[in-house]
């Protein structure tokens, strides 16, 4: 989808033009707790960024407010040139460009596979049955389950139920995608598979945000590493950068624990 | 389980449980070690199973000793069916009743048909167990019931000092000869049924459910046909009855009819299930679903009421309302998905919704005249056009909007016509219909009107805003707090006191309404319990996918939601049915009303009360357990495979 051409003008004021998710200064708290603090990032387009930290460091939470899911309460957010404020069309038109992808996968259980992922393209996209029947199964062929169509999510393993939610989020053709912890929530013989397809959807040259502990996948897939910590980021660099030289003793200590 | 999430729960307990595997069946070497390991196991267990058995037996006693007595006047119900089931409908008319469950009939076939579930039916086994568990109850039921009393050559009882005589217990038990031989006949089917051989797959042998009982239902129509129960009629106050005659024509007929009708569209519908993919079968759900909702309607203000209609205004002030009405929303319509329009058509949306709660506004302070269909016409289009934004864009969405809008109109039009035009059918009461034909017909309007409300109370009581919330929240804390009875006297006796001049209200129809807003508040509260037991995760995926509020409530939260409140959604129904029996409190004549006034005071039948109270309580538990039965199939059929 294209953004109208005064968003754009607004967009160059706001980020330069390959920027894909701008953060400056985003603080969030829940209640008396400070969940964010400061948070400043930019993400380019077609880079895939991995945010690893431990648990309770924020990382879930900064991804959800990217798409509005959690709201911040100061600094900017700016998706695509748009900035996230309370005004609904804008969270509308983010949360077009914005796929995403949840732990719990959170498949919507009534409804069958092909459903799932024909829902949002035609009510949203305003897309005819037979066409988004179409893209739903090559999207279910690109993520290798084209034979579950007809079936329901509680029928499916959870490795194949998180595809199908890649591919749901796919069929909307978003120009990032936001991962949360995407494999936490399964068998570990599972994992490979939504990885493999993580893979390729990287490779394919989508913009891509993964909180994930999947250390192999940040060596191996990442451009750049954000470690996090208490809600700041402690430190950016490249795999390399991050898993043979990480220059802040917090980072090394995580590192230490979890390798 | 890898999903463990997408079950709703609450608190930390998954309400839909997934149907867990069946323990395997225990064994028993012999009858023998069943009645050791079950009945006395223990001695206090003993003790527990003699003192419960010999209740349950005394009981049984009790109500046999009562049904079968000679004193009985079951001739009161049997006289009497018609009106107990639709009190005074004109005898000259009474096809119109007929054609009324005849549509019903054909309708409920065609559905089974169609869309009823095949599974793997009824073991022939279980049936044989069924049967023989019949047996046996009625053969304790000969032995148990006391010895009938005589009955001397003039009809009176026969007393002596110490009060009525009886039969000795070993000619009670061959006069009862009739009930032996239908235990034995049932002993004699089971043991039949029981040697059938499995099938050819080694499956056992067994019959579709639907199958089974249509051709149970079978029995008593042909019954009616073959066995003598005796003609029993009650014309123009003039008691008939002749014993030892099969049953009147006017009733064997008509219910011969209805069933030959239910088997062929059965028929028809698997015939045409067979014939045609998938994607007709759904469209052909829709079309059937769209039947049952009109089709109470059909019935009611066309079929019983015959109305006399007055062409003169049909063709000069109906006609050309609903066309203008048709061909200018149309145009509203399709202007309102035009691609491009954008904020401007919601606009316009509101706009239009203002002028039509301005029309009401007017008519309550009487400020200019309107035709209520016309302020009605105004609501829908304004409903329709704060929909429109959903259809836009493509060419045959915006049609489908338009078509919708089309059958919308000529449906209204046609029912508001039709329910203002006098009905040609004369009844000695002002309802039209009694007995159990009225709670039926108010059962089923309070059910279609409430369920409606009920849920948009329930996402008004769950909405993020505080005007919606407390609205509703008052609403339902004062109708729980209010009982029925009070209700239904307020909407009968006081609101025809505050309703304008020109305005009439018929005692149904306040009846009707009084249920519907009392039967509404509780549908809320069941309601949002499921809404409650929704998982977070759904509203986020919703969200993310940018699926606006009103798309996600009516595409994942209520389809969650109402399956995992159907349990004390038919609870709410079986009640409002029950419930219904108040209506002969307010002065409608239904099926209580009838046993416990009504029969009583014919001079055939002065006093005869129990009879009728327990052939209506027994009418009552029918229908209360059918329902509850499809419930649980439906639970079943919607809790496994699906989630």
């Amino acid at each position: 989808m294209s953004i109208s051409d005064a968003t754009v003008a607004v967009s160059e004021e706001l980020a330069a033009r390959d920027d894909m998710i701008v953060c400056r200064g985003v603080d969030k708290w829940f209640g008396d707790f400070q969940a964010l603090s400061g948070i400043t990032a930019t993400i380019k387009e077609q880079e895939i960024v991995v945010v690893l930290g431990p648990s309770g460091s924020g990382k879930s939470t900064w991804i959800r407010c990217i798409n509005r899911l959690e709201a911040h309460q100061s600094g900017q957010i700016i998706v695509d040139g748009i900035e996230l404020t309370n005004d609904l069309r804008n969270i509308e038109k983010i949360r077009s460009e914005v796929g995403m992808v949840f732990q719990q996968f959170n498949l919507f259980p009534h409804l069958t596979v092909i459903d799932n992922i024909t829902l949002a393209p035609i009510w949203v996209r305003r897309k005819s049955r037979p066409e988004a029947e179409e893209q739903a199964l090559s999207l279910l062929e690109r993520v290798g389950i084209p034979e579950q169509a007809q079936k329901f999510p509680g029928q499916l393993s959870g490795g194949q139920q998180q595809r199908v939610a890649i591919a749901r989020a796919l069929a909307m053709e978003p120009r990032v995608m936001l991962f949360d912890e995407p494999t936490s929530a399964l068998d570990p013989e599972m994992i490979k598979e939504v990885l493999d397809v993580m893979e390729e959807l990287a490779r394919s040259g989508m913009t891509m945000m993964v909180v994930t502990h999947e250390m192999g996948f940040a060596r191996e897939v990442a451009d750049r590493i954000i470690f996090m910590e208490e809600g700041e980021i402690v430190e950016v660099g490249t795999p390399h950068h991050f898993f043979t030289e990480p220059a802040e003793e917090r980072t090394k200590l995580f590192l230490s624990q979890v390798l | 389980m890898a999903d463990g999430g997408d079950v709703p729960v609450i608190g930390d307990k998954p309400v839909i449980e997934r149907v867990a595997a069946r323990p395997a069946e225990e064994t028993y070497r012999s009858p023998g070690e069943w009645v050791r390991k079950n009945l006395f196991p223990t001695p206090f267990n003993s003790f527990l199973t003699v003192a419960f058995g010999l209740f349950v037996l005394f009981s049984a006693r009790g109500l046999l000793n009562f049904v079968f007595s000679e004193e009985r006047g079951w001739d009161a119900v049997r006289t009497n069916l018609r009106l107990i089931f639709t009190h005074a409908y004109p005898e000259e008319q009474y096809v119109r009743v007929w054609v009324c469950v005849g549509v019903v009939a054909v309708l409920a076939g065609l559905s089974l048909g169609l869309f009823a579930s095949r599974g793997d039916g009824l073991r022939l086994r279980k049936i044989a167990n069924g049967l023989n568990a019949a047996a046996v109850a009625i053969a304790v039921g000969i032995v148990l019931r006391e010895p009938s009393v005589l009955v001397g050559a003039d009809g009176e009882t026969v007393r002596d000092g110490d009060g009525v005589v009886r039969q000795s217990f070993a000619e009670a038990m061959t006069d009862r000869w009739g009930w032996w031989l239908v235990a034995a006949i049932f002993a004699v089917i089971a043991l039949a049924l029981r040697r059938v051989p499995e099938r050819s797959d080694g499956s056992p042998s067994a019959v579709q459910a639907l199958d089974f009982a249509v051709g149970a239902l079978a029995v008593p129509v042909i019954s009616a046909w073959v066995y003598p129960w005796g003609h029993y009629a009650f014309a123009d106050g003039e008691f008939i009855a002749e014993p030892g005659r099969t049953v009147a024509m006017s009733t064997k007929l008509p219910w011969t009819v209805m069933w030959v009708l239910a088997v062929a569209s059965l028929i028809v519908g698997r015939w045409v299930r067979s014939r045609v993919d998938e994607r007709v079968l759904a469209r052909l759900r829709v079309v059937v679903s769209c039947t049952w909702l009109l089709v109470p309607f059909v019935l009611y203000w066309v079929v019983l009421r015959d109305p006399d209609l007055d062409w003169d205004r049909i063709l000069t002030v109906d006609m050309p309302l609903a066309l203008a009405f048709g061909i200018g929303g149309g145009i509203v319509l399709r202007w309102l998905t035009k691609d491009g329009i954008g904020e401007f058509g919601r606009i316009s949306a509101v706009a239009l919704l203002g002028l039509a709660a301005f029309h009401w506004v007017a008519a309550f302070m009487g400020w200019y005249p309107m035709l209520q269909k016309v302020r009605i016409s105004f609501l829908l289009l304004a409903v329709m056009a704060l929909l429109a934004h959903n259809f836009s864009g493509e060419a045959a969405k915006r049609r489908r909007l338009v078509l919708a809008w089309f059958v919308i109109t000529t449906v209204f039009h046609y029912f508001a016509t039709v329910m203002n035009t006098p009905s040609t059918v004369e009844t000695p009461t002002e309802a039209l219909i009694g007995g159990f034909a009225v709670t039926l017909v108010v059962a089923v309007f309070t059910l279609m009107l409430s369920f409606p409300l009920g849920v948009v109370l329930a996402l008004a009581r769950t909405s993020r805003l505080p005007i919606f919330r407390v609205m509703s929240t008052a609403y339902i804390e004062v109708v729980r707090g209010v009982p029925l009875i009070t209700i239904l006297i307020f909407f009968v006796v006081i609101l025809p006191l505050f309703l304008p001049a020109n305005m009439e209200i018929s005692l149904f129809a306040s009846a009707t309404l009084g249920y519907t807003l009392f039967s509404a508040a509780y549908l809320a509260e069941n309601v949002r319990g499921g809404l409650q037991s929704i998982r977070r995760g759904q509203y986020e995926a919703s969200d993310a996918v940018g699926l606006s509020t009103v798309q996600r409530t009516v595409f994942i939260v209520l389809p969650q939601s109402l399956r995992a409140s159907i349990p004390p959604l038919v609870g709410q129904v079986i009640a409002t049915f029950k419930e219904t029996s108040l209506l002969a409190i307010i002065g409608v004549f239904d099926i209580l009303r009838m046993a416990n006034s009504v029969i009583p005071a014919q001079t055939q039948f002065l006093g005869i009360k129990r009879e009728g109270l327990l052939f209506v309580s027994l009418v009552y538990w029918v229908f209360s357990y059918m329902l509850s039965k499809q419930s649980q199939r439906l639970e079943r059929r919607l809790g496994v495979g699906e989630r």
